[in-house]
């Protein structure tokens, strides 16, 4: 039963090479002699991917919540084994994992017609699903290092989807931020090797406290490398930088779910690598909480200020992703239970809000081809439950109750409050409220713009196309809304896992 | 005594006499008898790995039953063995894969001369590997260096010639101080078999007599043999030897000669000096010092490069350097992990030569790197090839330059001085290195205009256009997946083979 595990991770692999070889040929046809560049058939693609999308995320759902199991693939070294384990944080993230990557292929399906090139774009998201899925799973820090650079270099190919120069610049660029992330993590995984008692993720930690007598220090070095490190992934300073310029230019489904999704993993990696290799003991209360804390909330700051004055929805939208990514870290450098449960929170709302942003600047992009903000004024006429499914977004990211995004920081703000951390207990609530005023600012007047042009703008109103992208963002909106308003499951299932935690 | 044991022996004279039989065939025979002859060696190693795995012990074998200060005697254990076998297979697929850039760059003249230095190497570099005496080692040391000089010379265009004088200059270098340094241990000991000469240094050791003589002695031979395998400041040769010289020569260059010399400083470390000898003495620190500024400054010419084959070949330095700072580590596991990297380099420098040149043959026979757009589509298996040795060289997991990288930050996490050095290098070295590959990788796939194609005339090979070079890169990817998958057989047999050294 155990080796069911197995069966959501290879294949969608599996499925995925297979589209990748059969786009190549394509290409082997074109670049041929003088024949014809033939079309894809892209219903079968779709049809293809979503079939399998479909049965793996099924597969990964029913795996995750049916208790723990694990399996070992293979020893990758001596006692290094490739190893699955799910439990109750692996589950969390498979779960909207699956939801929203899911939600965002249905959208792909439409929204991908005008970039082309579709065996390509589904046979690399169908890899990337089954390596996210393996990266939930692992059971081990070795296991997670290797699908985590796995999954930067399958979801790289996403963002330079349309090869144009920019593109290629701004994968590079991707690519070596995340590179550079993780071989600091790799560095710390060197040092927890030798001082843990095993790799394997056990609730609280295994570091040896007879080695690590005397040797705190690097081992603590290693911890904030391993922070910072992972923290690429997560948009945090000082390794935030890929992210605004991967997402202009990525195809808006690569966008949607590299925000919500991707970044999401650099979460996950830090909150293995801390809270169940390190164990939170170990850094509460020392310069690494402090430095940890500072960053966090100087990229809370800095990504609503950047975001406040970017001028094209998908950068703004990406610098957004950097501010509030980091409410999550800000919440797991707490180090506390409530603290805990908030940043879980928030890595579930946020995918769901994120997506259906990404969402909508995608649809305007795809009806309108203009992409600054200021070219969205009057589009609520247009377009309005598109608009509407925004504000609604909006509002959640915000956090203006009862929307999801509430809930969360309320419990981030409480956990900081409750908090033993000497002046951040003000300073942390404050920052979060500033960045949320600032978040309005940057979100809101799109909104606003848009149903309320002024009476010199002549509108253009027809009846409002909708189609499966439509429908896909009102899934996506009604869950960033609806969560707010039944927290209770969720909040008890995070607080459960926090309380393990600590 | 079994007759497996007479092995070793028998495929130095096979691989000797082939040498002059080559000179009166032609080009053709000569070719099928070297690789007959590669062949046969590669299966007598194994069969005397298998008969050393199954003893589980090291066994002398004197050469025409004349005992050890007369006559000449050789010395196999595991690792000897292993690394026989191991440099047969790699030089038969480079020769593989090299066979018709031979046709096409060699003289019809010059043809079988090829044959007979690839055999005087292939003699030259079994017997440093199998042989117990040093004056016999720098007799084959030398052959080695000529027979070299032969391979970059063959192929006659003006800068050949040039690399070739320059290695040849360089390489006498080295030998004389190599020479010197045995010099002086004859003078100290008397003696010129390793087993007698150990005993010798150790009595002298204890005795604290002759301690600087012996210090010179160490660090004359060390050098010598660091110059020979282009260790960082003495690494000018490198490029031009391996740049322009024919594929099989560059790959065999690359892959083999150096690692010879590498094999040979291995076991004057442990079989002529004493390990604990060599540690404490401060060689070994100099030898770390100039590993660390190959690992970066060879990474930074090579990103500076603008000609795939020089890059691959400034790559190498960089690697050379990995190793020489294993052995600077002064410990058993970074011994182990220098060795290991001697084996996934081999392995994977060779691919990246031989794939770079299926990549210039659709590019207009063009090494700039700016022609080779879009050449992982025109060359699929090529472009295949050169993203795994890519990888692998980034030390990805999945490959073998992981396994090689985690084994080397294992060994230096053991050593309280050098352990930051080391990390922070394999860092910065790491992330060099994934600029220079990736950025080719991309480039490869990075779709090249119809019209272009045209005007340059590119044409596309399929896999069976080349069926030699073909078989030898999926060997190659082979050979690099399972080192980076299964690492534990390999590091066992070495770690067994240093073990039976002492």
């Amino acid at each position: 039963m155990n080796t069911w595990i197995l069966l959501p991770i290879f294949l969608p692999i599996a499925v995925g090479i297979g589209l990748l070889f059969s786009s190549f040929r394509m290409h082997l046809k074109m670049t041929g002699e003088g024949a014809a560049p033939a079309a894809e058939n892209t219903n079968l693609i779709h049809g293809i991917a979503g079939a399998v999308l479909g049965i793996s995320a099924a597969a990964a759902l029913v795996c995750a919540w049916t208790g723990e199991k694990s399996v070992i693939l293979f020893y990758l070294m001596k006692d290094v084994p490739i190893y699955f384990h799910i439990d109750k944080t692996g589950s969390l993230f498979v779960t909207v994992m699956s939801l929203v990557w899911l939600a965002v292929c249905i959208y792909a399906f439409v929204y991908m017609k005008h970039e082309g090139e579709e065996a390509r774009f589904f046979g690399f998201y169908l890899v990337v699903y089954g390596v996210l899925v393996a990266l939930d799973f692992s059971g081990n820090l070795v296991t997670l290092y290797f699908f985590y650079e796995l999954m930067t270099l399958s979801s790289m190919p996403l963002v330079l989807h349309n090869g144009s120069r920019e593109a290629i610049m701004a994968a590079l660029k991707y690519l070596f931020y995340s590179m550079c992330g993780a071989y600091l993590g790799l560095f710390a995984i060197f040092f927890l090797y030798r001082y843990c008692d095993t790799l394997a993720f056990t609730a609280g930690g295994s570091l040896n406290q007879a080695l690590i007598q005397g040797n705190e220090g690097i081992v603590r070095i290693a911890v904030l490398a391993m922070v910072v490190g992972f923290g690429a992934k997560a948009g945090m300073f000082p390794l935030h930088a890929w992210l605004p310029a991967a997402h202009p230019v990525a195809p808006t489904p690569a966008s949607a779910a590299l925000s919500g999704i991707i970044v999401k993993c650099g979460v996950l990696a830090i909150i293995r690598g801390v809270y169940y290799v390190v164990g939170a003991e170990f850094v509460r209360g020392t310069w690494v909480q402090t430095v940890w804390m500072t960053i966090s909330l100087l990229t809370v700051f800095m990504g609503s200020m950047l975001a406040y004055r970017e001028p094209v929805l998908k950068k703004r939208l990406a610098y957004s992703t950097v501010s509030q990514v980091s409410y999550i870290l800000f919440g797991l450098s707490v180090l506390s239970p409530t603290g805990m449960a908030g940043a879980l929170l928030h890595t579930v709302f946020h995918a769901f809000i994120k997506a259906a942003l990404f969402m909508t600047a995608g649809i305007f992009l795809f009806r309108k081809g203009k992409s600054r903000v200021d070219d969205y004024v009057g589009i609520g006429k247009e377009m309005p439950v598109t608009l509407w499914c925004y504000t609604f977004a909006s509002l959640a990211l915000v956090g203006i109750p009862p929307t999801s995004g509430f809930i969360s920081k309320w419990y981030l703000a409480q956990g900081a409050l409750q908090g033993d951390i000497g002046v951040f207990r003000y300073v942390g609530p404050a920052v979060l409220l500033v960045s949320a005023l600032l978040t309005a600012g940057y979100l809101l007047p799109v909104t606003m713009k848009g149903f309320l042009p002024g009476k010199d703008r002549s509108v253009h109103t027809g009846k409002e196309t909708i189609d499966r992208m439509t429908v896909m963002l009102v899934i996506m909106a009604l869950a960033a809304v609806v969560l707010g308003i039944f927290p209770n499951p969720l909040v008890g299932y995070t607080s459960e896992i926090a309380a393990s935690l600590m | 005594m079994a007759f497996v044991q007479n092995f070793p022996f028998m495929s130095i004279i096979l691989s000797l006499f082939s040498g002059p039989i080559s000179s009166v065939l032609s080009g053709k025979k000569a070719k099928w008898l070297n690789m007959a002859v590669i062949t046969v060696i590669g299966c007598m190693s194994g069969a005397v790995l298998a008969y050393v795995l199954g003893t589980g012990e090291s066994y002398v074998y004197t050469m025409g039953h004349f005992s050890a200060p007369w006559g000449n005697e050789i010395r196999v254990g595991v690792l000897e063995a292993a690394m026989a076998l191991f440099f047969c297979v790699i030089m038969l697929l480079s020769m593989l894969g090299g066979a018709r850039e031979r046709l096409l760059e060699i003289e019809e003249s010059k043809q079988n001369l090829y044959y007979i230095m690839v055999n005087l190497l292939l003699c030259s570099l079994l017997a440093l590997i199998y042989t117990n005496d040093l004056f016999t080692a720098y007799v084959f040391v030398e052959i080695n260096t000529i027979s070299a000089c032969g391979l970059i010379m063959i192929r006659q265009n003006g800068r050949t010639i040039e690399a070739a004088t320059r290695y040849m200059i360089m390489s006498l270098l080295g030998s004389g101080l190599l020479l010197l340094g045995i010099c002086f241990l004859y003078d100290l000991t008397g003696h010129l078999l390793m087993s007698n000469i150990k005993e010798q240094v150790a009595l002298l050791h204890q005795s604290g007599e002759y301690h600087i003589p012996l210090l010179v002695s160490v660090g004359l031979m060390s050098v010598g043999l660091a110059i020979k395998s282009a260790l960082y400041p003495f690494h000018t040769w490198l490029p031009d030897a391996y740049g322009y010289s024919t594929l099989s020569s560059a790959a065999i260059l690359s892959s083999l000669v150096s690692k010879g010399y590498i094999f040979l400083l291995v076991k004057i470390f442990y079989r002529v000096i004493g390990f604990d000898i060599v540690r404490d003495s401060k060689v070994v620190n100099v030898l770390f010092v100039f590993g660390l500024a190959g690992m970066i400054l060879g990474s930074v010419s090579a990103i500076r490069e603008g000609n795939i084959r020089r890059m691959i070949a400034f790559s190498s330095v960089a690697q050379i350097g990995y190793i020489y700072m294993g052995f600077g580590l002064g410990t058993v596991s970074g011994m182990i992990a220098s060795i290991y990297h001697v084996v996934s380099h081999a392995a994977t420098k060779s691919l990246l030569f031989v794939s770079a040149s299926g990549i210039t043959d659709v590019s207009g026979d063009s090494t700039d790197f700016f022609d080779l757009t879009g050449a992982g589509y025109r060359n699929k298996l090529a472009g295949v090839a050169f993203t795994v040795g890519s990888l692998a060289m980034v030390g990805f997991p999945m490959f073998s330059g992981f396994i090689s990288k985690l084994l080397f930050a294992q060994a230096a996490v053991e050593s309280v001085n050098k352990m930051l050095p080391t990390l922070i290098a394999l860092a910065i070295s790491t992330i060099l290195n994934a600029v220079y590959f990736m950025k080719t990788v991309i480039r490869l796939y990075t779709p090249e205009k119809k019209a272009a194609l045209e005007k340059k005339n590119f044409h596309s090979i399929k896999m069976w256009d080349q069926p030699s070079k073909s078989i030898a890169l999926i060997c190659f990817i082979a050979l690099n997946i399972l080192l980076g998958l299964s690492s534990d057989p390999v590091v066992s047999l070495i770690r067994s083979g240093l073990k039976m050294f002492t």
